[in-house]
Parts: C-alpha cells; structure tokens; sequence
C-alpha cells in the first residue's frame, strides 16, 4: 500500500527548527504537490521522506512501517532530483537499470523493465546515449524513468522542473500527470511554482516557515484560502489585496478616505480588515469606482490591466481585448460572491515574486 | 588566456560607439597598449626562465661544450646523442627512474585519494588533521631527505626499533639495493602523497551531491558508491593528478640526493641525479644536455600518450 503518513514531523539542524511540527496523510495512489517560497521547509520534507536527512521529531510511515530508521534504498522510494542527479558516465539503459543491479534482479528482467519504461518515456531510441549527449527534457525523462524502472510504492520529486524552459517545463508538466494517470503511483511532488501544483495534484500542501499553512484540492486553496499568506501565493496574477477599517461590516473606509460599500460582510466581526479580490473577479464597469490605469498587458485571449485605485496597485483581468490605455480613467466593481476577508498583515513578498514569475 | 579574453572583451565593450575615426584610433592604440602591458611581464618572465635555458640546453647538446667560455663552441650533430644512446650507465638510470615511478605513483595516488576519501567524511576534528598533511610538503626535500635518514639509519633509527617490535628486521635500509629503493619511494610518497590528498578533497568536496543521494536510494553500499559513482566522476582529476605527479616524479632528484645519493652502488641512481653528476661532477656538459633533451622528448611524448589513454578511459566509464 502506498500511503504515506507524516506525524507531528520536526527538524532541526543543531538549535535552528526549520519544520515545526508537520502532519500530512497521503492517501494511496495520491498525487500531493508541497508548495510553498524557498527555505519553508518543502524540499527538506521530502528528503526526510526519501531518509536523506534525519527526522528529528515524530515519525513519518509509509505503507505500514515506521520508516524513521530505514535506510533509503529499503523505503521502496524513488525520487527525481532537480538537477536530475544521473551517472555521467552510465548510459541511458545503464543509469536506468543501476538501482536494479544493485538489488541482483537477473538481467533479462533488467532489460525487460528498462525497456517497458522507455517505451513508456518515449527514451528507446536514446538507450546507449550518455547524459551529456541528451536535452535537458530528455534528462528529465530518463530520471523519471529511473524512478519507474523500481516501480515504488512512491514517488517523490524535488522540483524537477525547473531547471527547464518555459515550454518545455509546461509539456514535461502534463507528462507528468499523464504518467500519474497511468501508473497510480503515490506521489509527493515538491515545487515553488504554485500553478505546477496546482495543474498537477489532488492535493495541494501549501508550506510557509516550516508549518502547513493550507492543505486541499487545488481549487479550494484558490477559491477558500485560509491565510493572507495562501491567498497571495495561489493564484497568478496574485490576488489584490485593500487594508482599512470596517464599519458595521459592509463599509469599508480606505486609508485614503475613500468609502467601499460591499455587498457582503466580515462573518468576524473586525474592525481593521484586508480584503482581498482576485483579478478576475474585479469587472470593469461604468458604475464602479474610478481607477487609474498604469499599464495594460494584452495576451491574447486576456488582458491584465494595472491601476492604481485608491492609493493600491490593482491587477485586472479581463477576458477579451478592450480599448483601454495607459491613464485612463476607469470604473472598477468587484464580483458580489467573491471577496475574501482576513486580519490585516503585511501582503507576503511571495505574492510579489510570483507576479514576475 | 582566460584574463585576457576577459580583458579584451572588456575593452570592446568600453570602446566609444561613436565618434570620428581619429579617436577610434587612438582608443584602439591605447587598447593595444593595455592589453600588451598586461602581457609583457609574464612574457618577459616565461622567456628569461623557462625558454632561455631549453633553448641554451638544446644548443649546447648539439655542440662541443667549451668550459672557458660556458657556451656552445662547435657543432657536432648528434655526436653527443650518440655517446649518450651509447652509455649503459645512462640505460640503467632511466630504468631506477622507471621503476621508481611504477611503484611510487600509483601508491601515492590510491593513497592520497583513499585519505582524501576517508578524511572527506564529517568528523571533529578533520580541519585539524587536514592542516597537519600540508607539513610534508612545506618541509625542504633536502631536509625531508636527511630527517628519513635518520628515521631509516640501520642502527639507531627509529624504523627499525618500531620494526623490532613487530618482529621485522633489523633492515639495512640503505645497504639493501631493494630496500634503498623503498626508501626512496617511502619518503617520496611522504613527501607527496598530502599534496594529492589536499587535490582529491577539493575534488570530493567538488562532486555534486545528488548524484550521490540517488546511489543512495538506488541501493549502492559503500564499494558501489566508489567504484560505480565516485571514481568515474573523479577520474578526469585522477588523470590530472598523476599526469602532474608523473612530472614531477619524473624531475626528483633531491629527495636521491640526500638520502642515498644513488646508492647503494647504482641501485637508486634516477637519471636525474645521474645527468646531475655527468653534469655537475664530470663537467660533462654536452653529453649530459643531451640527455637532459633525451628524458624531455620522453616525458613529452609518454605524457601525451598518457592523457590520450586517460581520455578514452574516461569515455570508456
């Protein structure tokens, strides 16, 4: 069975915590995404998974076994590393087949499973080839090619893809899910790319300074984020965001003076609130609040329009092509259904990074 | 070479675009002149010690050698070639020098990568330990050759009365032709084997690390890790290292000198001390230019094949 339990996981290095007390149950044949800015302990999750670090606190099973003391190589894991991590000197068959080798499996079986996961990769005809002679996407391919050749009860990936292109990146993305949608292999997948794990996973585990800060399917963690913190970093364009106080729970007044009647109110009852408001879900219309337009990005099948309205930067987007230009005034409503309400604090700088990404 | 592309493509990116062609010319004469000026002092110093005394070597061994004025008198062709190819004693040099680098190099590179490897783990301490092997290498080689001496004297060094307690010897190290060639090469190895310790820790500390996380998950004990992993990725350094060592083995000298100066008899004569002493002693200046030009031809020529071979056994891993 290829569950994987994390319990109350802690790691320290010397007096420095950097996981505080993390729990994820991973179903069967679950595809888990764990996301989150660099250095909030994602990556060093996985590794603890993998048994490359030490688990300094609670335990971490996969199947039935407490696997704490297990060595790598008996956790009936593979993982894919960023930098794909294959033996320069071995060819494709032979990078592939070593981890077989080292477990004595006969070689006409050897040869069997390495074939059977380069049809599956599309990697035949680059068998005898060394790593330095492949692309970047066709590394890629023989690392996760690796990994299946062992068939595990779980996959881990480290980020493995970015150290690719952005086209490449987008079609190695839905191989990936096609491979996933083939084998059913539990997979925990580590990114900080968040519509990777969005795209990709049943589940998406959103991780900030060593704690879990939302965990859910991809679509909930946009629709019903839990934290500024999640709000921010799901979603691209990121999500606007407009601190001021609230008065009987439906009027916002604006650091600027300007006065906001939402259509909803706080369930808390605040009085100092950030509400927050997707792209998307602001409309441009004549009966809206006036803003001021800075830039406008056509794409094509969207436009994101930045203006400033009451003293914020607001991203929106619309869908279709407008007349729009720089400095121009326009009207701006939000979405009745949509509006997000949370205690103020300053917007994560993940939000911001995101937005250049 | 790579600081002065990097000179130079600096100064092409600081060139004026524009401009009329008067000060683009002297901007590409005062670019000149810099590039120059930072080329001359090397030059200067390559050419006065390294090209100077070749050619003079080379010169001198086609020539009748005249002491009064220390130069090239007349020349004879390959006369001195002929006498040299001629001498059985020059033979019998090159063959200790053979057998000196046989032994000697493989031992010091399976040794300084094996310290390497081992000292390369995390464990208190291993800075200190790290520091200490540089000592051999900053100890004068006449003076390492004197301090073995003494470590090696028959009588009352200190190797024999070690040796005694695990029932060996007493050993006549510098009596017993084979034993004086382990002598040498003990104390070369010494002398040598911390330098390529402190070349494969860079190395090690070199490699990158997730290669070595997927053997570990992959399932390789320790001799697969090093026999499948670490060595192919480390051969292109372990080529580097003896191709470097084999130069300078091939040079040693002065470790001979202090110790056995040759001895006993001819046993440990490397044909270094051997031109030295034609050189140096006999004032046989020609003949021994000659072989000083002969032992370069061979040492080019063995080192080129070498890292031929080298190539394609890293190809072949």
């Amino acid at each position: 069975m290829g569950t994987v339990q994390i319990r109350d996981v802690h790691k320290s290095y010397g007096p420095v915590e950097v996981l505080h007390g993390v729990s994820i149950n991973i179903e069967d044949g679950e595809f888990v995404a764990l996301v989150g800015p660099s250095g909030c302990g994602k990556s060093t999750l996985l590794r603890m998974i993998a048994g490359l670090e030490d688990i300094s606190g609670g335990d971490i099973r996969i199947g039935d076994r407490v696997v704490n003391n297990i060595a790598p190589k008996d956790r009936d894991i593979a993982m894919v590393f960023q930098n794909y991590a294959l033996y320069p000197h071995k060819n494709v068959r032979e990078n592939m087949g070593f981890a077989l080798r080292q477990r004595r499996v006969p070689r006409a079986e050897i040869d069997e499973r390495v074939n059977d996961a380069a049809r599956i990769l599309g990697l035949e005809h680059l068998l005898e080839r060394k790593p330095r002679a492949l692309s970047g996407g066709q590394r890629q391919r023989v690392a996760m090619g690796r990994a299946i050749v062992r068939n595990p009860t779980v996959f881990l990936f480290d980020e493995p893809l970015s150290n690719l292109d952005a086209k490449l990146r987008v079609q190695m993305r839905s191989e990936i899910k096609e491979l996933h949608q083939r084998l059913k292999t539990t997979t925990v997948y580590v990114t900080h790319d968040q519509i990777e794990a969005m795209t990709l996973a049943d589940r998406v585990v959103v991780m900030n300074s060593g704690v879990i800060e939302q965990e859910g399917p991809p679509l909930e963690l946009y629709d019903k984020p839990a934290s500024l913190f999640v709000a921010a970093f799901i979603g691209s364009p990121p999500m606007n965001f407009l601190e001021g106080n609230l008065q009987n729970g439906t009027v916002l007044h604006l650091d600027d003076g300007t006065r906001l009647n939402l259509p909803v109110g706080d369930r808390k009852q605040r009085s100092r609130v950030t509400i927050g408001i997707r792209p998307e879900h602001f409309t441009v219309a004549p009966s809206g609040w006036p803003a001021t337009v800075s830039v406008v990005e056509p794409t094509g099948s969207e436009t994101q329009i930045t203006a400033r309205f009451a003293g914020h930067v607001v991203r929106v987007l619309s869908r279709g092509r407008t007349s729009v230009r720089p400095s121009d005034t326009i009207h701006l409503a939000f979405d009745q259904g949509h509006l997000h309400f949370f205690d103020p604090a300053p917007v994560p700088e993940v939000a911001k990074m995101e937005d250049v990404a | 070479m790579r600081a002065r592309e990097e000179g130079k493509g600096m100064t092409i990116d600081n060139a004026p675009v524009t401009g009329d062609a008067s000060t683009r010319r002297l901007g590409r004469i005062g670019d000149l002149f810099v590039r120059w000026s930072f080329l001359v002092p090397s030059i200067v110093l390559l050419v006065a010690l390294l090209a100077y005394p070749i050619f003079y070597t080379i010169d001198i061994s086609f020539s009748h050698f005249d002491i009064a004025s220390f130069g090239a008198d007349e020349w004879v062709g390959f006369e001195n070639y002929r006498e040299v190819m001629g001498d059985y004693r020059f033979w019998d040099s090159l063959k200790v020098t053979l057998i000196y680098l046989v032994v000697a190099l493989p031992l010091q590179v399976v040794l300084g990568f094996g310290i390497a490897f081992l000292i390369n783990a995390e464990w208190r301490g291993r800075g200190m330990i790290r520091a200490l092997f540089i000592i051999p290498m900053v100890v004068a080689p006449v003076v390492a050759g004197g301090m073995w001496r003494m470590i090696l004297d028959p009588l009352w060094g200190v190797m024999n009365y070690w040796l005694g307690f695990l029932g060996i010897g007493p050993l006549d190290w510098f009596g017993d032709p084979n034993l004086a060639m382990a002598a040498v090469i003990i104390i070369d190895t010494w002398r040598w084997t911390p330098f390529i310790v402190l070349i494969a820790t860079a190395a090690l500390l070199a490699l990158p690390k997730d290669v070595f996380e997927a053997a570990r998950i992959d399932g390789a004990n320790w001799w697969s890790t090093l026999w499948s992993v670490a060595i192919p990725l480390l051969m292109p350094v372990i080529a580097a290292t003896f191709v470097i060592r084999w130069l300078g083995a091939v040079k040693m000298f002065d470790i001979v000198l202090a110790a056995t100066y040759g001895g006993p008899g001819k046993a440990t004569n490397v044909v270094n001390l051997f031109i030295y002493e034609e050189a140096f002693r006999s004032l046989r200046f020609a003949e021994s230019a000659a072989m000083a030009v002969i032992v370069l031809i061979l040492t080019m020529v063995l080192t080129g094949l070498f890292l031929r071979g080298s190539r394609k056994l890293e190809d072949m891993f």
